[in-house]
């Protein structure tokens, strides 16, 4: 509810009279004039301007407000326990699958749009209504020419074209140019559905690509073209191009641009010559063009070099200011002119930090310079190419400098460059960040950054896992175990066979206090019906001899006799040998818990494994062990076998 | 929930009802018999309702802290109602309509109500009288306060120019005064005047008798009108009229009257 009091100046204001006159007459508003004017002067009531804002900016206000949530997964999920995804491929999964379903509705509206005509919102909402592929207006005309062009349907656009030549009705040059764009760009191929989702340019930017997506990806290798987009002889765009009666410099640019687009590089530097015979200036993007085709014309990297530089002093001297693209391409070339090309990159990157183009917007630059520079230190911008982030985690976990590694964090948190990554990104680019923090940072905030960063941001892979469980190792905080354990479950990683033996030996390398120790034995047990366990299609995981003994020793530690009784039968199943701590660990264990019978059996068993400590042990069951008369015979009894190694005894 | 959770992270805006992401463990439903309503793990009843888990208080704190930036500072010399009804007396009141739907429009968006209190507008006796002629029911003696609601135009400011329009008319058109306003006859009278009304007839001539039978004469009109107990016996006709009946009104007619027609109490 909203209530206005409009009072005496308001009015004034909205007649514009500068001064407050004094009785007015009944012609003017004079309207809820209580007290004299005199009276008024006193206090002088400012109203102040009314502030206006665009559309979002509240919203974007109020979002502000908000942080992320640990707790939850991403967004795009159903938040719900039993519908979130628990580990890196059913989080792919899902975002794929959403992502499917997506792209099914595009698809039924787009291929029946008659059953979506009604407009229910009010107001419209265009981009939600299917969109009008077919050209309105009929008839051979040049608004027919101009809305085929809008529409890019290349070949009928042509056809018309010839038709209106044919009939004799001349075509205005920014027809022909804007025709000739369509084709440059289309490279005389239909532009079909599976075309516009090859082309994601980012370097051409031609009228004609009016719909520019928000995350250009990375273009194709110049390279590999597809092949289906091979500038042809005498192809449409020459044949047009050759029949205008007058060219400007904008057909030239787009001629050279669409030649060097679809690999006719050499053909696109005679046009340059031509354009320059003609006394026309190229614009920027004609010369961005043509320094990216640099690498096609010559062949070794001191006459690309040259050639750059030549292209670079004609711009100068056609007063062409170089944008960040120009800079793109000049480093994207120099890529390929190997060892020259190294030191030429790190002028040109002063030189444009010195022309503070690095502060504007798009610039794949850094990946070209953390890939090929090394450099040591950047400022963080804006980038808007999606695996910057990723390669350059990549190089901070190479160089092991974790300050730089927070500073992308900060980058990236900014504005909107999140859109840049998506899942798998995300991901990848999380796992990366968190093996370098394990390897640098301290227990405190390397748990501090899982607790937040998993399950919401990501999912841990197994190497994170194992880096993760060296962390802990390092800073001695080995009781986490168990927990890294119930994550590792979570996350499906149970039967991974590496992080399963690290988890074990980890547990069973040194003596813990009681509590712990229980909780580990808790663990083992998990892990020995992880190995016991077969799926209906899977083979169980098998033991070896490590991970046996690891959980022997678990077992023994935490007084649980039975448990690690069985495990050393498991010993002779898979024909190893158990090591002599196993073996002393638990003699210990039997030792606790009281049991001289199991000491007896272990003292079997390595004699009929052939244990060369069987000697050994024997004489340490007769010391530390109370033994009854029985118990002593079959102990001697087990001795007078120990040459034959092959029979059990039978004792009673 | 850990203690120190944002809770307005995890409810940034309206939401359904989430049993795992709310801690709190609420009940809701009809009780099954001889037992407690249904717990929140897939109740229905819960995520039906509209909940407001995303406006907690200090969620409005913080949104009003950020919105702070689209406000502009009140104006320092208003600091008071009086001084806001002085300087600003016309109030205009519109309502908008938000709900979940495709369509953004409600007809009775379009609706102005405009106030005003009489006594801010400088009108005479007659203008005022005129003017609440003309507006009939819409003005409140009790708080003096003029209420206009247009709805007459399909857009809300084509309401308000109409209101202000119709205000600007009433104003200027109260203080005209028409040739067939003198015609104006005692039932149009808004309240009871005792000058030239058959009360007032009536008192003089009984006076006027009893001074003739009485063989005083000289007496005029004027001098009748003049003495007190014609004022009094006025006032309290007046009183009486215009007020209503309650016990000192009529009292005070009864002493009145008693004092005019000389009547003395009987012993």
């Amino acid at each position: 509810m909203a209530a206005r009091r409009v009072g005496v100046s308001s009015w004034h204001r909205v007649l514009s009279l500068s001064g407050r006159c004094g009785r007015c007459s009944s012609t003017n508003t004079a309207l809820g004039k209580t007290v004299e004017n005199s009276e008024d002067a006193r206090e002088e009531i400012v109203l102040p301007r009314r502030k206006t804002w665009d559309k979002l900016a509240v919203l974007q206000t109020l979002a502000s407000t908000v942080k992320r949530d640990p707790t939850a997964a991403h967004y795009m999920f159903q938040d719900d326990p039993y519908l979130m995804p628990r580990n890196s491929a059913t989080a792919r999964l899902f975002s794929l699958s959403k992502e499917s379903g997506r792209n099914a509705a595009k698809y039924i509206i787009k291929e029946f749009p008659h059953f979506f005509d009604k407009i229910l919102a009010e107001p419209n909402i265009p981009s939600l209504m299917p969109e009008i592929c077919t050209p309105q207006i009929e008839g051979v005309s040049e608004e027919a020419l101009k809305e085929r062009i809008n529409l890019r349907m290349v070949k009928a656009s042509v056809d018309l074209f010839d038709q209106l030549l044919q009939a004799g009705t001349p075509v205005s040059l920014e027809t022909t140019n804007s025709l000739l764009d369509l084709l440059c760009f289309y490279g005389d191929g239909e532009s079909t559905q599976e075309k516009e989702s090859e082309e994601k340019e980012d370097l051409e930017e031609s009228e004609v690509n009016a719909s520019e997506q928000e995350t250009p990806k990375r273009p194709p290798q110049r390279g590999s073209h597809p092949s289906a987009s091979r500038w042809r002889e005498n192809n449409s765009a020459e044949r047009i191009f050759k029949i205008m009666p007058e060219r400007n410099a904008h057909s030239y640019c787009t001629m050279i641009r669409g030649m060097v687009k679809h690999g006719a590089s050499a053909k696109a530097y005679d046009m340059y010559t031509e354009l320059l015979n003609d006394r026309h200036k190229a614009d920027v993007h004609t010369f961005n063009a043509l320094i990216t085709a640099v690498p096609f014309l010559k062949d070794r990297f001191l006459e690309r070099w040259e050639l750059i530089k030549t292209f670079l002093n004609h711009m100068a001297q056609q007063e062409v200011q170089p944008n960040v693209r120009t800079f793109n391409a000049v480093l994207k070339t120099l890529r390929r002119c190997g060892g020259v090309g190294r030191s030429m990159a790190v002028p040109v990157i002063k030189e444009m930090e010195a022309l503070e183009i690095v502060d504007l917007a798009p610039s794949g630059i850094i990946s070209e310079v953390l890939d090929d520079v090394e450099k040591r230190s950047f400022t963080p911008q804006d980038p808007d190419d999606g695996k910057f982030f990723i390669s350059a985690m990549q190089v901070c976990c190479d160089l092991k400098d974790i300050k730089l590694a927070y500073r992308l964090n900060k980058a990236m948190e900014k504005g909107d460059n999140w859109k840049f990554l998506d899942m798998d990104r995300l991901n990848l680019y999380w796992s990366r960040f968190f093996s370098l923090l394990c390897m640098m940072e301290q227990i405190d905030v390397v748990l501090k950054w899982y607790k937040e960063m998993s399950p919401s941001l990501f999912y841990p892979s197994p190497k994170n896992i194992l880096d993760l469980l060296q962390a802990l190792d390092a800073a001695n905080h080995l009781e986490m175990i168990p927990s890294v354990w119930e994550d590792m479950k979570q996350l499906g990683f149970s039967k991974r066979r590496d992080l399963l033996e690290e988890l074990l030996s980890l547990m069973s390398r040194d003596q813990q206090p009681e509590e712990i120790q229980l909780a580990f034995a808790k663990c083992a047990e998990d892990i020995k019906t992880v190995h016991e366990q077969s799926g209906k299609d899977q083979a169980p995981v098998e033991w070896t001899g490590s991970a046996l003994g690891s959980v022997t020793v678990v077992f023994s530690r935490a007084g649980r006799t039975q448990d690690a009784w069985s495990m050393m039968e498991h010993f002779q199943q898979i024909n190893r040998i158990p090591t002599d701590l196993v073996m002393d660990e638990f003699l210990n264990c039997a030792k606790q818990t009281n049991s001289p019978d199991e000491a007896i059996k272990l003292v079997k068993l390595a004699v009929s494994l052939g244990l060369p400590s069987s000697q050994k042990l024997k004489s340490r069951v007769e010391k530390e062990f109370e033994l009854s008369e029985n118990q002593k015979k079959a102990l001697e009894s087990i001795q007078s076998d120990s040459d034959s190694s092959d029979s059990d005894s039978d004792h009673d | 929930m850990a203690v120190d959770q944002d809770w307005s992270s995890v409810y940034p805006t309206a939401a359904a009802f989430k049993p795992a992401s709310v801690p709190l463990p609420i009940r809701m439903g009809y009780p099954v018999k001889g037992g407690v309503p249904p717990p929140k793990e897939g109740n229905l009843e819960l995520i039906k309702i509209p909940n407001f888990l995303h406006l907690t208080p200090p969620a409005i704190k913080k949104h009003c802290a950020a919105l702070r930036d689209f406000c502009t500072e009140w104006p320092s010399a208003l600091d008071s109602d009086e001084k806001c009804e002085q300087h600003f007396p016309i109030e205009i009141e519109t309502v908008d309509y938000v709900s979940a739907g495709t369509s953004i429009r409600n007809p009775k968006a379009r609706i102005v109500t405009l106030r005003v209190k009489l006594s801010n507008l400088n009108l005479d006796d007659h203008a005022k009288k005129k003017l609440i002629k003309l507006v009939g029911a819409r003005y409140c003696k009790d708080t003096d306060v003029l209420t206009i609601i247009i709805d007459r135009c399909p857009l809300r400011r084509q309401n308000y120019d109409y209101g202000i329009h119709l205000l600007t008319v009433l104003y200027h058109e109260s203080w005209k005064t028409e040739a067939w306003e003198s015609e104006k006859t005692e039932e149009d009278m808004e309240e009871y005047i005792w000058e030239n009304s058959s009360s007032q007839r009536n008192a003089l001539d009984t006076l006027l008798q009893i001074k003739a039978t009485e063989n005083v004469s000289n007496v005029t009109k004027e001098d009748l009108l003049a003495s007190e107990v014609v004022r009094n016996y006025r006032n309290s006709v007046i009183a009486l009229k215009n007020e209503g009946e309650t016990e000192s009104n009529i009292s005070q007619y009864k002493e009145s009257v008693k004092k005019l027609l000389n009547i003395q109490a009987l012993p």
